[in-house]
């Protein structure tokens, strides 16, 4: 046991001086880190996500990378755990990263301050409101967010976007009051919308029931559901994704809650429709879903064909995503390397070159989106759709497509 | 514990006071001792990040398992809320050194703050023994970690606080190298502080409870106060290993502190050597590095039998359960005891024991 126990040692040793004395960097790549959550509690988006943005980096290089430098893409299991995602941040910062792909809200609201120090330009999976403003030019802004970006609508404007649609279904059914409560797990990612789509429900005429508590993790929800029964909810909003949401449209079902349920940008796609044989579940998208008749699904299909295939042949709308995050950063690294180098700062300023700006090749994929040096708020059109499960499988239809407003006052909220 | 020789050579008597009070017991034990702290010293100028943060890692565990050693080992109460206390540490000093106050200054203060908050939640121990105290050390951890989530003025709710960088007289200890070396610094105050405390009359009226209570009762010692101080002592090594642990990272969020902190905590000792100082620091290594060691092992085998290169994490997790259970099996007392046995067979060879 002894000689084991000091072999152990040994080999860990000798396997840390090893990782250490690698460099990484070479001169014809720059290292990108991806943190991932394949293993934790979100990992049933994040296996389709953190795909989307590895195979995408994989396509990248294979069509000669940036303008000849290669992606060293460093992808990172982290469990959806703040502090291991710091510290692997700052192993990345030690290695010369130059660009994070990040992914949940809690770890890139705590790694604002961190990117901004080490100017390494971040596109998240976290679409929460706090990382879009740059300058704290909104004065509720706890800390501005001037290296973080990502592509889609964020929470709170996805879900401004679903109360606007719930008002106008209201008055379609006749309901002349209806009630609006929001669910989600005490953590920042379903927090992130709370206040601020509860005060726009509430500008538009809801009456706003007290948020009802639901942990991110799958269970038993009947006692939720029961005060969801309670508060009479008409438009129930989840925060949470995946089994969480599963579990919560089933528990209710069985306890007999009359409500319209819908969902974050992560809630909602084919596979949650079917898990949960849910009727008529609205959730918000930012790009087609995989098979659409549009120019750039073409591109897509390559990647996803070239790719790792972790997932399968019929990927969700996140892996789409995942895509689009990756070849907006690709643009903004090929504007870097023309305008003194692929480097932090000249990445971001890389952000910000294109108006309306769609990467080329994902045509109708992704959507045109504008990012300001004083407003991050990159996309503000948010497709409303409904998914029902039907004769075995999820049917889903688009609905309605929303522009939100810009206005200032929803800047970082 | 199962009986090991004496390491101290034949006809060496111990002939004064001043002899027996000494902190080693051999010459060579003070120079293995000081020749280790050097070897720490001078990490820096030969190993990379890597090795540096594992270090700076073990140094940190090793305190807060120190602590847990003092009440588990010494005294012989158990506590599954250590992880709870380690968190408030890191956040008490984040939130010291947010209002202002000098890092150096907070941690300390941090190491006093959870002290209090570890008493109070020792109070059930002066009534509850055994698995009773478990339950209620368990509702610490507990309560504990619902006010991280919820006390936004203290912890920055579910968000979590940033922990500002420590600085040294202006010069700022934001490299792991620098950081190891106020760590270091640390080790040692705690470390030269409980091996003194284990030699005090109140380090021995912990050993009395333990090992008997009620003859400890009868030869007048005060229980309540003792399990008490004990909670206390060991809640303020917990502060300062969160403490380094959040300024190190830079930022605390709650999600860090959950009852498997506790129990890797109580691992930690069990391996280590409960009751034994050095075990502490033994244990936290161990700990530290077993899984690491356990990937490299899961990925060799993997780039042998590809067939496996899909399931390396469960290998992983798995033999890390496995190598644990191994131990315990083989080595009920500890890295410490496997360590003076092996000290006492090469000192008495060729004789056996």
């Amino acid at each position: 046991m002894t000689s084991l126990t000091r072999l152990t040692f040994a080999t860990a040793f000798a396997a840390g001086t090893i990782l250490s004395g690698a460099a990484l960097a070479q001169d014809d790549s720059v290292l990108v880190g991806q943190l991932a959550d394949y293993t934790g509690p979100t990992s049933f988006v994040g296996k389709q996500y953190g795909p989307g943005v590895s195979d995408a980096f994989k396509q990248i290089n294979a069509d000669g990378g940036i303008d000849g430098t290669m992606v060293e893409l460093d992808t990172v299991d982290y469990a959806y755990k703040v502090p291991e995602a710091i510290a692997q941040f700052k192993k990345w910062v030690g290695n010369d990263m130059v660009a994070l792909q990040g992914w949940g809200t809690a770890d890139t609201e705590a790694l604002i301050s961190f990117v901004a120090r080490a100017e390494i330009p971040t596109v998240s999976a976290s679409y929460s409101a706090h990382l879009t403003d740059p300058t704290g030019k909104n004065p509720t802004t706890k800390s501005p967010a001037p290296f973080n970006f990502f592509y889609g609508p964020s929470y709170s404007d996805a879900c401004r976007a679903l109360v606007q649609w719930a008002a106008d279904d209201a008055k379609e059914k006749g309901i002349e009051k209806p009630t609006f409560v929001h669910t989600g797990d005490n953590h920042p990612y379903p927090n992130a919308p709370k206040e601020a789509c509860g005060s726009y429900a509430e500008e538009l005429g809801f009456n706003v029931a007290p948020p009802v508590v639901v942990p991110l993790a799958p269970g038993d929800f009947k006692a939720q559901c029961l005060t969801i029964k309670d508060t009479g909810a008409n438009y129930v909003y989840m925060g949470n994704l995946g089994g969480s949401v599963v579990s919560l449209i089933k528990s209710c079902n069985t306890v007999g809650v009359d409500a319209t349920y819908m969902g974050n940008p992560w809630a909602g796609d084919y596979q949650t429709v079917e898990a949960a044989e849910a009727q008529n579940l609205i959730f918000p998208s930012s790009t087609p879903f995989y098979g659409a008749d549009v120019p750039g699904m073409e591109l897509v299909k390559k990647i996803a064909e070239n790719g790792g295939g972790q997932v399968g042949d019929r990927p969700t709308h996140h892996y789409i995503r995942g895509i689009c995050s990756a070849y907006y950063m690709k643009e903004a690294m090929e504007w870097a390397k023309a305008n003194g180098g692929i480097e932090g700062k000249n990445i971001r300023d890389g952000m910000y070159q294109k108006a309306d700006w769609v990467p080329e090749g994902l045509e109708g994929v992704c959507s045109p989106s504008n990012w300001t040096t004083e407003d991050h708020r990159g996309l503000l059109k948010v497709t409303i759709n409904s998914g029902t499960f039907k004769d075995g499988e999820a049917v889903i239809e688009k609905i309605a497509e929303i522009d939100v407003p810009r206005r200032d006052e929803w800047l970082g909220q | 514990m199962a009986h090991v020789p004496n390491p101290r050579p034949t006809g060496d008597f111990r002939v004064s006071y001043a002899a027996d009070r000494t902190l080693f017991k051999t010459k060579n034990e003070t120079y293995f001792v000081i020749g280790g702290i050097l070897l720490v010293a001078l990490a820096p100028l030969f190993f990379g990040g890597y090795v540096l943060s594992q270090l700076i890692l073990i140094g940190i565990y090793a305190i807060a398992a120190l602590g847990l050693n003092v009440l588990t080992g010494m005294t012989g109460q158990i506590s599954l809320g250590h992880g709870a206390f380690f968190g408030f540490g890191a956040f008490a000093s984040a939130w010291i050194a947010g209002n202002g106050i000098p890092v150096m200054l907070a941690i300390p203060l941090a190491g006093m703050m959870t002290m209090a908050v570890g008493m109070i939640f020792g109070i059930p121990a002066a009534r509850l023994k055994g698995l009773y105290l478990a339950i209620a050390t368990l509702a610490s951890q507990y309560i504990l970690q619902d006010f991280f989530a919820r006390a936004d003025w203290f912890t920055g709710g579910t968000y979590g606080s940033l922990a500002e960088t420590a600085s040294f007289f202006g010069y700022a200890l934001d490299s792991d190298a620098s950081y190891l070396y106020l760590v270091l610094f640390w080790v040692i105050v705690s470390f030269v502080g409980v091996a003194n405390l284990a030699r005090t009359r109140d380090g021995r009226a912990l050993v009395a409870v333990r090992d008997h209570y009620l003859s400890a009762e009868i030869m007048g010692i005060n229980l309540t106060k003792y399990r008490i101080l004990s909670f206390g002592i060991s809640s303020f090594f917990a502060g300062i290993g969160g403490a380094l642990y959040g300024h190190y990272l830079g930022f605390v969020s709650a999600e860090g502190f959950t009852i498997l902190l506790s129990i890797e905590f109580l691992a930690m000792i069990i391996i280590g050597g409960l009751g034994s100082v050095s075990g502490s620091l033994l244990g936290a290594a161990f700990i530290l590095l077993l899984p690491q060691a356990m990937e490299i092992f899961a990925n060799a085998v993997a780039t042998v039998v590809p067939a496996i290169a899909q399931g390396t994490a469960y290998i992983k997790q798995m033999s890390v359960g496995a190598a644990i259970i191994l131990f315990l099996v083989l080595e009920p007392e500890g890295l410490v005891h496997r360590w003076r046995m092996m000290r006492a067979s090469w000192k008495l060879y060729p004789f056996s024991h």
